[in-house]
């Protein structure tokens, strides 16, 4: 049964000169999970908005759009709020109201729902998703993955029959995605419901998904099955940056046979279809300079007097000039780590030392003058103004002598500048310091695979100044395109560390796509191109 | 099997306003005494002796407030003694005593009212009188801690990045004012979403129900009973007269009558209810686990 379909749908925004979405058609059965992917900018959210009618925006469109053979519009008011979900991006700011158990009876109190049945309603969402453990909490306790697979069950208990979701996982650490994109598969067996979902993180949702439309300047340019689209655009390299790394290793290869999608399948195609006489690719040899820029010396910390040590005895030392990055997972203390040598979190025992001088000897705040910086997470927080412009000003930022270019955002809110953009002015912000130590927290949060490898050719060209760049990140594949070393927090302290082909070989879990797909059968691949660059040296299999 | 503060909330809430209304609009010294200490006791059953400090604040006001009455009014017969050429007088320093004992005792009842009734059972009170009045409550209770979290973070991001430049005063006020700005901004872009969010999940199509938490059990529904009943009974006694109090000019008061001795009888009685179903509670667990 046809639940939604599109036709020749044009919108364009007010006072806007070309459309955002053009002549966009397409439907989707009753059960069918589509992956919505495309650049930032091409139109994604727009188009998600205008199959809800709630939040279509304001704007001139043609076209229609119907739910189930009837126009939106047309929908009573009832059906339209409950017959489709909506989830957005920001786990946060979606929540409306304080506790977990109110925020799943909201929808429900909305529609007027008599109270017992909200009762057992939100009981069987919360077995379901195993929600009974933190049913009484405020909101505000849980993580973020936690918060988003609340904001998935407060819409699921209005039994939608069409979920709609905008970069659900894009602010969520790399395991609570997996575990959220589950979730989405199984409501989409279990229950068929129907599920489009725009995405830029694809490595986990194409090889689940029933159909992936790709979306470039408002137009549709593709809409089949994930393998079909990929073989069909091999060529585009900008599109398929953000794909899964076994249909990347393939696309880079030519693209001979069917598309692999899985870690399996991409293993299967490379071992079937290349051979293995030259196994490794050289060590590339590391030199760093004596100098070192950051120490930890047995460092302790905790937030209580009575809590648990958050740094457990960190010893680090980081040297001038490198590109340094610290993965680890959630709540392993990585970010504090990074606070603390930042000078905002005091350490009660050990020693941290930035380029020789302890930290306490920098006194008057000299620390965060031409020496040290730190880029926060949630880069919003680094905004004042209301104009690019008067942001950098303020801090004396000049854009002539940034690595990278940022003068046709300059007269934009900060707050409207999309993901990899508020990066790139938060950076540009940071730098205007003059640092010669710069510590980033999760840089790549929320942005799409193009800004990712922008990011890594802007951090090499700070390099090539002279920066030392610190990162603490959750992402593995970032980590191992970009940094000069690597290493692995676990349990307040370093575990290892090494450089990322010899780092990344040794791990074989916390590791990288094409690792996990080459284990055993080439020695140190682990990026896409090394993949692709052993594969090709030892040619195809005459088969 | 419940404890008092287990009881339904409007039930509870029904027995605090009961006490602490009569306190404030009686001034029987007697009642004022039965209050006090009631208060103060329900208080420390509850706590244990762990709130020291806050024994210590009340105690301190209670002194306070005892004592600035006669300092200040110079109204009654009985001169005790005359201090910078003005009168202290016993009638000032007795109402000085009962007004004291009554603001106290009501401080020490709202002290346990605020313990018992956590965010979602003030929700649910407010829910029964408007569904709508009790969203904003709640917005309203994640948004302020969030308000502030955010603060924090925008303040310790631009710490890092060198916004306060030197370490004095002037700069981190001028910082602290720009952050305010930001914040503004900030929770306008964050409501746009939140009403998004709200509108998406049908806010507005219907009239509003409620998620009710708490039911009504008989022995809420006796104990709501036994508190409007006990309240009736005293409301009487203060508000026919029996149990007036006259200060000034001298000390003056009826000698109560039937109905005044039933109001102190049935006031008494409002006040140990929690302490009758704490102790029928705990004589029936012992009952019941004798049994296991």
């Amino acid at each position: 049964m046809e639940i939604l379909a599109v036709r020749d749908l044009t919108f364009t925004y007010p006072e806007c000169g070309s459309p955002a979405v053009k002549n966009v058609s397409f439907s989707l059965e009753r059960g069918e999970f589509a992956v919505l992917c495309g650049a930032t900018g091409s139109g994604k959210s727009t188009l998600l908005r205008m199959l809800k009618r709630e939040l279509t925006p304001v704007g001139d469109m043609r076209g229609s759009v119907s739910f189930c053979g009837t126009p939106l519009a047309e929908l009573d008011n009832i059906t339209s709020a409950s017959a489709t979900g909506f989830v957005m991006q920001n786990p946060e700011q979606q929540t409306v109201t304080d506790k977990v158990w109110h925020e799943l009876a909201f929808g429900l109190e909305n529609l007027g729902t008599p109270p017992d049945e909200i009762s057992r309603r939100i009981a069987e969402m919360a077995s379901y998703f195993g929600i009974g453990e933190w049913y009484d909490k405020n909101v505000s306790e849980l993580s973020g993955g936690q918060k988003q697979l609340l904001n998935l069950a407060a819409v699921l208990v209005m039994q939608p029959q069409l979920l709609i979701l905008d970069e659900p996982t894009a602010q969520l650490d790399p395991i609570a995605a997996a575990d959220f994109t589950a979730t989405l598969k199984r409501l989409c067996q279990d229950f068929s419901v129907t599920i489009i979902m725009a995405e830029h993180r694809l490595e986990d949702v194409v090889p689940v998904c029933d159909r992936l439309l790709v979306m470039e300047k408002g137009s549709l340019i593709a809409s089949a099955p994930p393998a079909e689209v990929i073989s069909g655009l091999k060529g585009r390299s900008d599109i398929l940056c953000g794909m899964p790394a076994a249909a990347r290793v393939y696309a880079g290869l030519g693209g001979m046979g069917r598309c692999p999608l899985t870690v399996r399948e991409g293993r299967a195609f490379i071992e079937s279809g290349y051979g293995n006489s030259a196994r490794a690719l050289p060590l590339r040899e590391h030199g760093h300079s004596d100098e070192t820029a950051l120490e930890y010396k047995n460092v302790y910390f905790r937030y209580e007097r009575n809590g648990r040590d958050i740094l457990d005895g960190l010893s680090l030392k980081v040297y001038s000039g490198e590109l340094f990055c610290i993965l680890g997972g959630n709540g392993s203390g990585k970010t504090t780590a990074l606070s603390a040598a930042a000078g905002l979190l005091r350490a009660y025992s050990g020693s941290i030392r930035v380029f020789g001088k302890r930290l306490k000897d920098y006194r008057n705040r000299s620390l965060y003058r031409d020496c040290l910086a730190m880029l926060p997470q949630d880069v919003q927080t680094v905004f004042l103004k209301n104009t690019v412009r008067a942001e950098l000003d303020e801090c004396g930022a000049r854009t002539d002598e940034l690595p990278y270019d940022i003068s046709h955002l300059m007269d934009k809110h900060p707050y409207d500048l999309s993901g990899g953009e508020q990066q790139l002015v938060a950076l540009a912000k940071v730098l205007a310091a003059k640092p010669k130590l710069l510590l980033l927290d999760e840089p790549t949060k929320g942005l799409d695979a193009a800004a990712k490898l922008n990011m890594i050719k802007v951090l090499r060209s700070l390099r090539e100044k002279g920066i030392t760049v610190v990162t603490v990140t959750h992402d593995v594949e970032f980590a191992a395109a970009f940094s000069d070393r690597c290493a692995m927090f676990f349990g307040g302290r370093i575990v290892s560390v090494g450089e990322p082909r010899e780092f990344f070989t040794k791990n074989s879990f916390y590791t990288t796509a094409v690792s996990r797909m080459t284990r055993g059968y080439y020695d140190n691949a682990v990026t896409v191109e090394d993949a692709v660059e052993l594969c090709s040296s030892n040619g195809r299999k005459e088969c | 099997m419940r404890s008092f503060s287990e009881y339904n909330p409007i039930a509870v809430t029904v027995w605090f306003f009961s006490v602490t209304g009569i306190a404030m609009f009686s001034s029987y010294p007697l009642l004022m005494v039965m209050s006090l200490v009631g208060g103060a006791v329900f208080f420390t059953v509850r706590n244990g002796f762990s709130r020291g400090r806050e024994h210590i604040f009340f105690w301190v006001l209670f002194l306070i407030l005892a004592l600035a009455n006669p300092l200040i009014s110079h109204n009654g017969k009985t001169v005790l003694f005359v201090m910078n050429h003005n009168p202290v007088t016993l009638e000032a320093a007795l109402y000085g005593l009962n007004s004291a004992a009554m603001i106290v005792g009501v401080l020490y009842w709202f002290r346990s009212f605020t313990q018992i009734m956590t965010s979602e059972k003030l929700l649910y009170v407010t829910g029964a009188l408007s569904p709508k009045l009790s969203l904003i409550l709640s917005m309203a209770l994640r948004f302020v801690p969030l308000f502030s979290r955010q603060s924090a973070k925008i303040n310790s991001a631009q710490k890092a990045m060198g916004l306060y430049k030197d370490d004095n005063i002037i700069d981190d006020i001028k910082g602290k004012s720009r952050v305010f700005s930001i914040l503004v901004t900030w929770a306008l872009e964050n409501g746009i979403i939140t009403a998004d969010s709200m509108e998406a999940r049908g806010f507005g199509t219907h009239r509003r129900t409620q998620l009710r938490r708490f039911g009504f059990r008989a022995a809420d529904i006796a104990l709501l009973a036994a508190s409007l009943a006990l309240l009736g009974v005293t409301a009487a006694a203060v508000g026919s007269g029996s149990l007036d109090f006259m200060f000034y000019p001298s000390v003056s008061t009826a000698v109560p009558d039937k109905l005044g001795k039933a109001g102190l009888i049935a006031y008494g009685a409002l006040i140990m209810l929690p302490i009758i179903i704490e102790t029928e509670v705990s004589l029936r667990w012992r009952y019941l686990r004798s049994g296991i």
